[in-house]
């Protein structure tokens, strides 16, 4: 990173290359659009690039993109540009497109890809009904398989909070989980 | 939920919790049947979370985030950093030695100077501005790129 705030190109690369499948899976479970997680992407790496200086050797480097990350993601909801959907995580009747870019266990056999889609589907529902930091918290936790103490660092926040924040948002998505299971969460039923 | 165990079991879960707590929970989860209802819906989600496929980002966001960056605006103090890198001081610095030593040795007594070559290095390299600035173009790593340099401006002319 030290490298990157002198200008070498070719380390910002490197830091591309093993961070940003994370930074997208992150803005991707935060907005629920994958258009708009790939735009964030970039413009995160971008912020990342020209605040490079203002990174600290003391911080983990994850812990810094991830603040940068969050934060601009925050901002953005905030600022009102587009609305968390997640109506792309939903893929049409007989649209096999979606699937495209989702890597999964789940293509082999069609029932498990339907499940898989299902779950998709509930799993987006729930974050989009949480508030951004239990969002951003809860990515955090479960797709990055981050510390609670390194969440409560990224968002500026003290460890209680951040177990708070996980608590209520997990059990939150548990509830759609167990609603879907017992069939009780009808397919297509989002407004 | 009204049990104040609750809030903790999540945490309990992803194993984030204190040695003690830990163990406050566990003994709890072994006498309160709502816990240890919510401890295993929460197990089963966490479960079902490492189902869902991953997301994978395209390809061209790699080449759009490089040309992002080579459109950004340089820096004055990056222009201005770019003259005092040593491919440019140097020789700079050595014609300046060369056209003062010229002057010294040379050239009439000092006493005897005009005014107007008081500042005659200072000339001499503006003269040759753009004999420096083939040195920043090529670089100096060799004797060859001496060469190259003399002869820039024959080969711009041949193209």
């Amino acid at each position: 990173m030290l490298k990157v705030a002198a200008g070498d190109r070719r380390a910002f690369a490197w830091l591309f290359d093993r961070y940003h499948a994370s930074v997208a899976r992150f803005a991707f479970r935060f907005v629920g659009d994958r258009e708009r997680a790939e735009e964030l992407t970039q413009d995160i790496f971008v912020k990342l690039y020209r605040n490079a200086k203002a990174y600290q050797p003391t911080a983990r480097f994850k812990t810094f993109l991830f603040r940068v990350a969050t934060n601009h993601c925050l901002n953005e909801v905030r600022r009102g540009e587009y609305r968390v959907a997640h109506t792309s995580m939903e893929t049409p009747e007989g649209d096999e497109a979606g699937a495209v870019e989702m890597a999964g266990p789940d293509g082999d056999r069609p029932d498990q890809a339907l499940a898989g889609r299902e779950l998709e589907r509930v799993v987006g529902e729930a974050l989009r009904d949480l508030s951004a930091r239990e969002r951003a918290a809860f990515t955090m936790c479960r797709f990055e398989g981050m510390a609670y103490r390194d969440i409560a660092e990224v968002l500026e926040a003290s460890e209680s909070a951040v177990k708070s924040l996980i608590h209520r948002a997990t059990l939150a998505v548990a509830r759609r989980i167990e609603e879907l299971q017992a069939g009780a969460v009808p397919a297509r039923s989002r407004a | 939920m009204s049990c104040h165990f609750e809030e903790d079991l999540t945490a309990y879960v992803d194993e984030e919790l204190p040695a003690a707590r830990r163990a406050q929970v566990e003994a709890h989860l072994g006498t309160c049947a709502g816990c240890r209802a919510t401890e295993g819906l929460l197990r089963h989600a966490v479960a079902r979370l490492a189902e869902l496929p991953d997301f994978a980002p395209s390809a061209d966001t790699r080449r759009a985030v490089l040309a992002r960056l080579d459109a950004l605006p340089v820096p004055w103090w990056e222009r201005l950093k770019a003259w005092w890198r040593p491919a440019v001081l140097v020789p700079s610095a050595g014609l300046a030695a060369a056209v003062g030593l010229a002057l010294v040795v040379g050239g009439p007594a000092r006493e005897a100077l005009p005014e107007e070559l008081e500042d005659a290095t200072e000339m001499e390299l503006v003269a040759n501005l753009e004999l420096v600035e083939d040195y920043e173009l090529v670089g100096l790593d060799d004797a060859d790129d001496l060469e190259v340099v003399a002869s820039l401006h024959e080969l711009e002319v041949a193209q």
